[in-house]
């Protein structure tokens, strides 16, 4: 029963925090409601039993990335509101598109209310001894080709941010 | 799974150069690979082998290999100069070698989390290599919007698959065939994930109403990079395509269908007739190459047992013309600065091979027999009708119709108007791979069963 009203808080959260990251003016305060909407999205992942992904998230999203942001941010001196205004057309465009998806969204996960885990529960699902067991067996092949991934994304910053010699 | 190993270690060979200090010996080396990795792929030819449930190399897999690799040599061989720039000549052949290892696996999986690994790694070096002239603000632009797009496009793609996933309790593409078919009913939101991946893969082979990165990608990124882009990086994302929504998610065809008529009939007339109002070639050939996917969204449409090798025939014949209109195109702008239309004027005097060559592969892309383009269409165009989608085919011959037009007003700036009497100077390897491309072309158009019978 607590698991369910703290879901409904958590959800209520997450997407407050996350209307405030797209209606704050100020960009750093963007950046900050984002790094709340990812406490709540962890928050999420524990009552789904997923505690190490949650850790992880919030290593990762709301440590990492999100200080990486605020240097960005600063860098760049955007906390002055300079963004150009958009056309009513693409307003619009914009707004009939995304609302059909959100129609589109809301009307399956209506039918989504009979989906059943094929699993049975396991409270230990999401420590670093079952994902270590799936990501090593089931998804070894994925695992290491994702190494390639992340070493042409190194060589490409690399070879973007260095000066080029004469 | 040869082609990939050989590919990384290509990849990461190339990276040690750099410390090795074997730079100059890195372009023999590659292409060498190239041909290894070729030779080697062939071995896999009706073994149809699964490795760790991931990925499947049957004939499909080995013949878009295939084709992915004779692109990507002769590829190599028209974008010498992009391996020159002293600096980051590792760089740019590392980056080139890890995306072919991303089309390899697009080609081949089996597994959804192949599927999203495969575009990414494919797509980063792309976004990078769009940027990679860092001088140039439009190159820059390319990037960024590429990147951003990009970016996008994959979320959709992400969540298309994690409610599909949702719905069928598993990422293997051959479960989830088998929960389609089974009987019991599916969610929706299993409905609602195969369109979101089909918004992710239309955005990844630039099918209206998601194409719109396209002209200003194609056109900022360096030209080398953009043939790359309009080759391989589209074949790559066809093969998917299909291999996802032909055998995977056919069970729930009429889900998808009608979106994709609607979107290839948009494509084709889109792509086509905002190519006619271009004065830049690049820009023209980036529309062109939009409604290029558009013929191809066709062939998966009818999705019956000629589609396969009607795309296979269509992307290569597709893929080798539009590398040697890009590598003019490269040649051309070099020379003179411009990539306008004018640039081309009298080409046919000053340099008649360049000239010859280019009209071979213009008519190809525009479908004129005995080129291979036109063969290539005809598979489509029978392929649609045997499935019954006379309506589309009737606009895809008006599309083309259209698509004649715009690529006759670049023969006839070539032959018909006045030139400015400067003689380009081409390399001879250039020369040699041109000459090469237009008589493969022919040959594609006259012996058209050699491919069209593989699959």
């Amino acid at each position: 029963m607590i698991t369910t009203y703290l879901f409904y808080l958590l959800s209520f959260l997450a997407i407050m925090f996350a209307l405030m990251v797209v209606f704050s003016k100020n960009p750093i305060h963007s950046v900050l409601y984002l790094v709340l909407a990812f406490f709540t999205i962890a928050g999420h992942y524990v009552l789904l039993n997923a505690q190490f992904l949650a850790a992880v998230h919030i290593i990762v999203y709301a440590g990492a990335i999100m200080v990486l942001f605020l240097f960005v941010i600063m860098l760049l001196n955007l906390n002055k509101e300079t963004e150009p205004h958009k056309s009513v057309w693409l307003k619009a465009s914009a707004a009939v598109a995304s609302g059909s998806l959100l129609v589109v969204l809301v009307g399956s996960l209506k039918g989504a209310a009979g989906i059943q885990s094929a699993k049975t529960f396991d409270a230990s699902i999401g420590l670093i001894e079952n994902l270590g067991q799936t990501l090593f067996n089931d998804f070894l092949l994925p695992f290491e080709v994702s190494s390639i991934l992340l070493l042409s994304a190194m060589v490409g910053a690399v070879m973007l941010g260095k000066k080029s010699i004469k | 799974m040869k082609a990939l190993i050989l590919l990384s270690s290509l990849g990461v060979i190339a990276l040690l150069a750099e410390i090795f200090s074997f730079k100059k010996l890195l372009y023999p080396i590659v292409l060498l690979g190239l041909i290894t990795t070729f030779v080697l792929n062939m071995f896999d030819w009706d073994t149809n082998k699964l490795y760790f449930k991931m990925m499947q190399f049957d004939n499909y897999a080995v013949a878009f290999t295939a084709v992915i690799l004779v692109v990507a040599f002769l590829w190599f061989i028209m974008a010498e100069g992009f391996f020159k720039e002293e600096s980051n000549l590792t760089d740019h052949f590392a980056l080139v070698l890890f995306a072919l290892v991303g089309a390899v696996m697009m080609v081949s999986y089996t597994n959804m989390a192949m599927l999203f690994l495969g575009i990414e790694i494919l797509s980063i070096p792309m976004y990078i290599l769009a940027g990679s002239n860092k001088t140039d603000v439009s190159s820059n632009e390319a990037a960024f919007k590429y990147l951003i797009m990009g970016a996008f496009a994959t979320g959709f793609l992400l969540f298309g698959i994690a409610l599909v996933y949702g719905a069928t309790g598993s990422f293997d593409l051959s479960e989830i065939a088998a929960a389609v078919s089974g009987g019991t009913a599916l969610s929706s939101i299993f409905y609602v994930g195969v369109l979101l991946m089909l918004v992710g893969m239309a955005f990844k082979v630039s099918a209206a109403p998601f194409h719109f990165w396209a002209p200003d990608v194609y056109q900022g990124a360096p030209t080398v990079v953009t043939a790359f882009m309009a080759t391989i990086v589209k074949t790559a994302a066809f093969a998917a395509f299909l291999r996802l929504f032909s055998t995977t998610f056919s069970g729930v065809s009429e889900t998808w269908m009608q979106t994709v008529w609607v979107m290839a009939a948009l494509t084709l007339l889109v792509g086509n007739i905002t190519a006619v109002m271009q004065t830049s070639t690049k820009r023209m050939l980036a529309y062109s190459s939009v409604a290029h996917a558009g013929y191809m969204l066709l062939a998966l449409l009818a999705a019956n047992n000629y589609s396969n090798s009607a795309i296979l025939y269509y992307a290569s014949a597709y893929s080798i013309g539009s590398i040697a209109t890009f590598a003019i195109v490269n040649i051309i702008s070099d020379a003179k600065n411009s990539d306008g239309v004018d640039a081309f004027n009298g080409l046919s005097k000053t340099n008649p091979m360049l000239a010859i060559v280019m009209t071979i592969a213009l008519l190809s892309l525009a479908g004129i027999p005995p080129t291979a383009g036109f063969f290539a269409k005809y598979f489509i165009f029978t392929s649609a009708f045997m499935a019954g989608n006379i309506g589309l085919v009737l606009i895809a011959i008006i599309a083309s119709l259209i698509g004649v037009y715009y690529y006759f007003r670049l023969i006839i700036a070539m032959y018909f108007k006045e030139s400015d009497g400067q003689t380009i100077a081409v390399e001879s390897n250039h020369k040699i791979v041109l000459v090469i491309i237009a008589i493969a072309i022919v040959a594609l158009g006259l012996f058209p069963d050699y491919i069209i019978g593989l699959l």
